[in-house]
This record gives structure tokens, C-alpha cells and sequence, in this order.
């Protein structure tokens, strides 16, 4: 059980390390690079929006080219190699095992492969921007035939054609599901096998059925994306014809097979995330979360629902007009299980005895950014009102308002949640209110305004606004300008966190074993806790969130607390 | 300020009206979820109540609440649902069967126009074919037009913003989609789907007039390209 005894090298420690928490760590620190990267992209082409021509600060002069490669790595790097680490990877490994009470994965050198090979996938997609031509500039969604053949003529030749920017990245994307299936069977096979005695399965905490559930979407839907990305690996490389309507391929197949997966993804990030709510919100208003097991089977209709809105992405693709309406009818269904799933969360308010702390103030701030992300998506599950914004601003602003605040301050709090836990270490409290009002207002001064140049008809993923005369007239200019510099100063303020993080860990005041007097397993074991978690195995008597309970001394009860103790 | 550009096609009108419906449900329902969540924020902070009320949410005269608001939510949807559906079956399911026929090609970065010629019919031998860069679409006023989209290459879209119509050219297949512009102008036609370096740059024009006007047009066009 207590694995401490053995003395590791370094190497086994911190590099090759099969314990859950290092992988964890490993995979949250590779996403937060990767999101500098992706942050540094959007720096230089909102700069270019807002100032068009000028030379860029920390760049230099952009070209048109350039511009559709970083717009598409842009989204391709906060989507695969930002969110994904750090929702599903990262809250995954560093949750599950300690949350259901056990030492470590059921698969542990399976887990190390996972990084590994997640690790080598970033170094692919970077490398891509170094091949000739550049990394690939033809949207994140990679529709044929400009993936395949129309934005760089396809090279006969094998090796240049396999070390174009497109090739490399599909391979990167590829790699990525590689590493995130072998997570995935990782996580719901030491979920179903390894809880603690007593952990019933209404007795796992949410975050731990949302990783769950988003994992299972995962595995369901990837498959026919994988599919597609070698149909179109095989056009590029060895000139298949899958996609090229001449030799009687389709490129709209593509498009199925991708938002098939694509849709569904964005469940799979969104539910770690909602899982993390479900653990700090109770835990700061001192009460159980409301209808626990309601949100459960909420979020698993959720996941049905899920593979079968996709082609809501594809509404003026040219698709079937009737079955539009089919997806049109889905999509807007499916805001009723979220919608009852943070209804759940802020009845769970109601009633409570709330604290205001730093990881509370981001869920709160998650839940009142995504209701305005959330609402937006009604007008664009509606297929009519699609056919003028798809393609727009609007959409660009609806999804940064449900991804940013899913991604970011999920993240956000979840890292002020458990930092002590896993550090040993308090968070600065007053720097951590900083940077978080700093985040929320400019990440709304840099969004809100794009709604509405999107309902002037500003269209996506274009170089130069100029020549266009809906969007070349004021105020949307303006919009333009405080977009970008509110991008750019929320960009700085996250050196708030960086500054935050490593103060924190040098001289942060020592952690205590349960700062938040929180109810479930993992505030049992040390801060920080040992190689294997826990000394003893835990036994578990009750469910996560027992707060207040009338006639009860203390305000929670843990639940590894047996029941005559309570 | 209208918050969108000026509409000039018949059906603009219904996708504008539409935005509007669904933004009252919106505003309404953001309004009370805000009250929702902030009310308690303030009410039941620790220092007001230093004790939490416990209850599960499991009872079903608790969660009565949150299903009531499902069910507003519910209705809300099928009202939109509702609404939009006459628009999208007029839009996208019915074209009109008296309307004129154009060809739209999209080829990187230029758009290409069949013209049907001075016999109105789109297939015929006089069709006129217009293939340079920076050319305009031109148009009749207040008809009917259907336009058979199609593209060489890669992905593009139609994008007309003032008439409120965008569909994606798919090369191997053939989209069509139909207008009717009610107002004489030269309006912004462009490409909304990523179609490579100088995706930003496919920009033309629409040229909307007369029926004498275009009648000429077509003429003058037809002598000009003719076979002689």
C-alpha cells in the first residue's frame, strides 16, 4: 500500500514516473504550455485583425498564409492539446484513484505510455510549423479536398508529401487519440474495478462520473474519426482518392466522420469540468449537491444525446434540407439536460451557507460566463437563423463563451481547489482575486462585443476585413481594436498565475490535511500525498457531500467515517 | 441602428424576425437564471447564514423547481422550433419553380457565372460564361433566382450577406439555392468557407437592376462572347 519506501531515481520519479499524480502533473504542465502557444497565436492574429499591415510586436510582419495557419493551429492546440490534457488527462489522473480511495491505476505503465506518447504528438504538431510550406492553414475541422490536395499541390513524392504541414498534423491528432484511448480505458477500468470498499456507485463523486462519462463519449465517437483522418492521411501521402469527388470519393464524408467525433468532444470537455463544479460548490455553500444522482443520469442522457446532433454543423453544407430539421430538433433537446444540470448547481446555493474562496469565485464565474455561451446556442441550433450565422463571429464568440470558461476556469478552479493538496502548499489569496477578476472582466471585454460583429455578418478566418463593407464601418472597427487589446491584457493577466503558482510552491504557507473541511477521500490522505495515497485502504459509509447534517456536532462528515463514529 | 446590415431579400426579413424571437426567450431566461444564481450569492453568504439548511434535492417536491423550469425551457425550444420551421422549408425546401437559373462556381479565389443567355434557360447552347477575375454577378430586381452552385476545386461558400443567404459549393456535387433581391444596388458577395491563401480576397459583387437593364446586360454579353 504505502509505496514511499522504495527509493526511485529521478528518472523513474519524475520523468518515467508511473504514479497518478505525476502523470497528472506532467500532462496539466504540458497543456499549460501548449496554451501559451496557443495564446501567442491569438496574440499575433487578433493583432493583425485590429491593426492590419502593421508589424507585430514580439513577430514581425504577417502574411495571409501564415495568418490561416495560426488561426488553424490556434483552435487545433487548445482543443487537443490544451483542453484535452488538462480536463480529461490531467483532472483524470489526478483525481480518480485518490477520489475512490485506491493507490494507483490499474494500469500504471499503460498511464506512463499515455503521456509519453501524448508528449510526442505536441512535438509533432510544433514541428509542423517548421516544414516547408508551414503548418497547415486550411480551418481545425481539415475538410478535404484543401487538406488533401488544394492548399499545397500533393507531392508525389512519398516523403514530402508525408512531411507536409497537413500529413504532420493529422499524425499529431492521430498520436493524440492514441495516448488519450489508452487513458481512457485506463480511467473507467480502475473506476469500475478499484473503488474503495463501501464505494457504491452512488457513493463516487461527480467529477468522477463526468470523467467517466466523458471518457466513454470518447471512446464511442473517436472511432470514425480515426477512420477519416487515414482515409485523408492516405489521399495526401499515397493519393487515394477518398475524398476526391473525380475518382468517386466524397468530401462531405468527411465532414460526417469528423463532427461525428467533433460534436461529442465537446461533451467530453465540458463534463470534467462540470464534474469539478459538482465538488466545489457544495463544499463552499456547506450543503449536498442538489439531486446528485439526478445530475448523473442528467449528464448519461447528455452523452446519448450527443452522437446525435453533429450534422448541426453542417446545416448549410449542403446536406439533406429535411434532415436538418432531424439535427435542428436534437441540438435544441439537448440544452434540456444542461439546462438541468446548473439548474442542480445553483439550487445547491439556495439554502447554503456560501464562502466566497478563490476556487468558488471560478465556479461561480464558469457557471454565469456559460449561461451567456450556453443561451447563444440556441440561435444557432436553430437551422434558419444558421444559414446567416454560421460561419460568423457569432459563432466564434458562442464557442469561446462556453470553451474559455469550460477550459479556463474549470481549470482555474480546480488548481485553487486541490493546489494544497497535491503541493502541500496554500495559494496567495489576494494575488489569486486579482487574477481572477482580471481574466473575467477582459476575457468579456475581448468576446461579448464579437456577437455582435457577428450579427453584422462578419464571416470567419479572413485576413483583411477591408474590402468588406458590413464589417468595414464603425463601430465595428472599434469592436475590433478592444477586442485585441483586451485579448492581449488577458494574456498577461494569466502571469498573475504563473507568479501565483511559483511563489506559492517556494514559500506558501504549509497546507493543513483538510483546508476546505471537505467531505470526500482524497482530504484523508496527507498533503502531499505519498507514492500509493493513502497508508491503509480507505472504507467508505456514505455518499460525497454530507454538509449540515441536522443533529450532527461537526458540519460535515466524511465518508470514510463510519457510522457510529458519526 | 439596426444591428444587422441592411436585408434586401424577401425571406431576409423572416431569419431577422427569427433572431429576435429567440433573443426574447434568451434575454428572459438569462435574466432569471442571473437572479437565480446571484440572489443566493448574496442572501446565503456565511456571515448571513452561518448555517446551511440541509436537503438533498433527491425529494421530489424539491426538484419540482428545477423541472418546472425544464418545461418552460421545453416550450420555449418547441415555440422556436415552430417559428423557424416555415422559414427553413421556404428557404431551403421550396424553391420557387418559375425562377431564373444561374451557374456560381467557385474556383481559387474567383467566382465563375453561367449566364443563361438571352433564352432565360440555364443548359441551353447560349449560355454565357464568365470567367475573369473581379467580374459582378448581375441580377434582375424582384425575381426569382435560383443559383446552381458548384466548385472546381476545394470547399467554398456563397455568401451574401445582404440578402441573408450563405450555402457551401461542394466540388463533385451540385448545391442549389434561390433569392429574390427587392432592391436595385451593388451588394457584397464573398466566400465563407476557408478555401486556402487568398480565401479573404474572393470577394465580388452583386449587381442588382432593372429587368431592362439586365435584359441589355444579357444582350450585349451574349453578342460579345457569341460564336461567330
Amino acid at each position: 500500500m504505502d509505496h514511499s519506501t522504495h527509493q526511485l531515481s529521478f528518472w523513474r520519479k519524475y520523468v518515467f514516473s508511473t504514479d497518478h499524480k505525476t502523470i497528472g502533473a506532467q500532462y496539466t504542465i504540458t497543456g499549460l504550455t501548449m496554451a501559451m502557444v496557443g495564446g501567442f497565436l491569438a496574440y499575433v492574429f487578433r493583432y493583425n485583425l485590429a491593426f492590419p499591415g502593421d508589424s507585430i510586436p514580439l513577430f514581425g510582419h504577417l502574411l495571409p498564409q501564415q495568418y490561416n495557419s495560426f488561426v488553424t493551429c490556434h483552435g487545433m492546440i487548445m482543443v487537443f492539446w490544451v483542453a484535452m490534457p488538462i480536463l480529461l488527462a490531467g483532472f483524470g489522473n489526478f483525481l480518480i484513484p485518490i477520489m475512490i480511495g485506491t493507490d494507483d491505476m490499474a494500469f500504471p505503465i499503460l498511464n506512463m505510455m499515455s503521456f509519453w506518447i501524448f508528449f510526442l504528438s505536441a512535438i509533432v504538431l510544433l514541428a509542423s510549423f517548421f516544414v516547408p510550406g508551414g503548418a497547415f492553414g486550411g480551418g481545425w475541422t481539415m475538410y478535404p479536398p484543401l487538406s488533401t490536395n488544394g492548399y499545397v499541390d500533393r507531392d508525389p513524392n512519398f516523403l514530402k508529401a508525408l512531411f507536409s504541414g497537413a500529413s504532420m498534423m493529422i499524425l499529431a491528432v492521430a498520436l493524440e487519440f492514441v495516448a488519450m484511448l489508452m487513458g481512457g480505458i485506463n480511467f473507467v477500468v480502475t473506476t469500475i474495478n478499484k473503488r474503495a470498499k463501501g464505494m457504491t456507485p452512488f457513493r463516487i463523486p461527480l467529477v468522477i462520473w463526468f470523467i467517466n462519462i466523458a471518457t466513454v463519449i470518447f471512446m464511442f465517437s473517436v472511432g470514425p474519426l480515426v477512420a477519416g483522418a487515414f482515409m485523408l492521411l492516405f489521399d495526401i501521402v499515397l493519393g487515394t482518392g477518398f475524398y476526391d469527388p473525380a475518382r468517386g470519393g466524397d468530401p462531405i464524408l468527411f465532414q460526417h466522420l469528423f463532427w461525428f467525433f467533433g460534436h461529442p468532444e465537446v461533451y467530453v470537455l465540458l463534463l470534467p469540468s462540470l464534474g469539478v463544479l459538482g465538488e466545489i460548490i457544495p463544499v463552499f455553500s456547506r450543503k449536498p449537491l442538489f439531486a446528485y444522482k439526478k445530475i448523473v443520469y442528467l449528464a448519461i442522457l447528455s452523452a446519448v444525446l450527443s452522437v446525435v446532433v453533429w450534422a448541426h454543423h453542417q446545416f448549410v453544407a449542403g446536406i439533406d434540407p429535411r434532415m436538418a430539421t432531424f439535427f435542428s430538433i436534437g441540438t435544441i433537446i439537448i440544452s434540456i439536460p444542461f439546462a438541468g444540470i446548473f439548474l442542480s448547481f445553483i439550487a445547491t446555493l439556495w439554502g447554503g451557507s456560501i464562502k466566497p474562496t478563490l476556487p468558488m469565485m471560478w465556479a461561480l464565474g464558469f457557471i454565469g460566463l456559460f449561461l451567456i455561451g450556453g443561451m447563444t446556442g440556441l440561435f444557432l441550433g436553430s437551422n434558419t437563423f444558421d444559414i446567416y450565422a454560421h460561419d460568423t463571429y457569432f459563432v466564434v464568440a458562442h464557442f469561446h463563451y462556453t470553451l474559455f470558461p469550460d477550459i479556463f476556469f474549470g481549470f482555474f478552479a480546480a488548481f485553487y481547489f486541490w493546489f494544497p493538496k497535491f503541493t502541500g502548499k496554500q495559494l496567495k489569496e489576494g494575488i489569486g482575486k486579482l487574477h481572477f477578476w482580471l481574466t473575467f472582466i477582459f476575457f468579456n471585454s475581448t468576446f461579448f462585443l464579437l456577437f455582435f460583429n457577428g450579427l453584422t455578418g462578419q464571416h470567419r478566418r479572413i485576413f483583411n476585413y477591408s474590402m468588406f463593407s458590413n464589417v468595414n464601418r464603425e463601430p465595428y472597427i472599434t469592436f475590433e481594436k478592444i477586442a485585441t487589446i483586451s485579448a492581449i491584457c488577458l494574456i498577461l493577466s494569466q502571469l498573475l498565475f504563473v507568479y501565483n503558482f511559483i511563489s506559492s510552491l517556494r514559500s506558501g504557507k504549509k497546507a493543513v490535511k483538510n483546508p476546505w473541511n471537505s467531505a470526500t477521500l482524497e482530504w484523508t490522505a496527507d498533503s502531499v500525498p505519498p507514492h500509493g495515497n493513502f497508508h491503509t485502504y480507505p472504507e467508505v459509509y456514505r455518499g460525497p457531500y454530507e454538509y449540515s447534517l441536522p443533529n450532527s456536532s461537526s458540519d460535515f462528515i466524511p465518508q470514510d467515517v463510519p457510522n457510529e463514529i458519526a | 441602428m439596426s444591428i444587422f446590415p441592411e436585408n434586401v431579400s424577401t425571406y431576409g426579413q423572416e431569419i431577422d424576425h427569427l433572431f429576435f424571437l429567440i433573443a426574447v426567450f434568451v434575454i428572459i431566461a438569462l435574466v432569471i437564471s442571473v437572479f437565480a444564481l446571484v440572489y443566493p450569492i448574496i442572501r446565503y453568504n456565511h456571515k448571513r447564514s452561518p448555517r446551511a439548511t440541509y436537503f438533498t434535492g433527491e425529494k421530489k417536491s424539491h426538484f419540482r423547481w428545477i423541472t418546472a423550469a425544464l418545461f418552460l425551457l421545453a416550450m420555449s425550444d418547441f415555440v422556436i422550433l415552430l417559428a423557424e420551421h416555415g422559414a427553413w422549408d421556404q428557404i431551403e425546401i421550396d424553391p420557387p419553380s418559375n425562377a431564373l437559373h444561374f451557374g456560381v462556381t467557385g474556383r481559387q479565389w474567383n467566382w465563375i457565372y453561367t449566364y443563361p443567355g438571352p433564352d432565360g434557360k440555364l443548359g441551353t447552347s447560349d449560355d454565357v460564361v464568365v470567367d475573369s477575375l473581379n467580374s459582378e454577378l448581375h441580377v434582375p430586381v424582384n425575381t426569382n433566382i435560383a443559383v446552381d452552385l458548384k466548385a472546381t476545386d476545394v470547399l467554398h461558400s456563397l455568401y451574401l450577406v445582404n440578402a441573408r443567404l450563405k450555402q457551401d459549393c461542394i466540388p463533385g456535387r451540385t448545391n442549389m439555392r434561390w433569392f429574390n433581391i427587392t432592391k436595385e444596388g451593388r451588394y457584397d458577395l464573398a466566400c465563407a468557407e476557408i478555401c486556402g491563401m487568398y480565401h479573404s480576397r474572393m470577394r465580388n459583387f452583386i449587381v442588382v437592376e432593372s429587368k431592362e437593364k439586365y435584359e441589355q446586360y444579357i444582350k450585349d454579353l451574349y453578342a460579345k462572347n457569341a460564336p461567330k
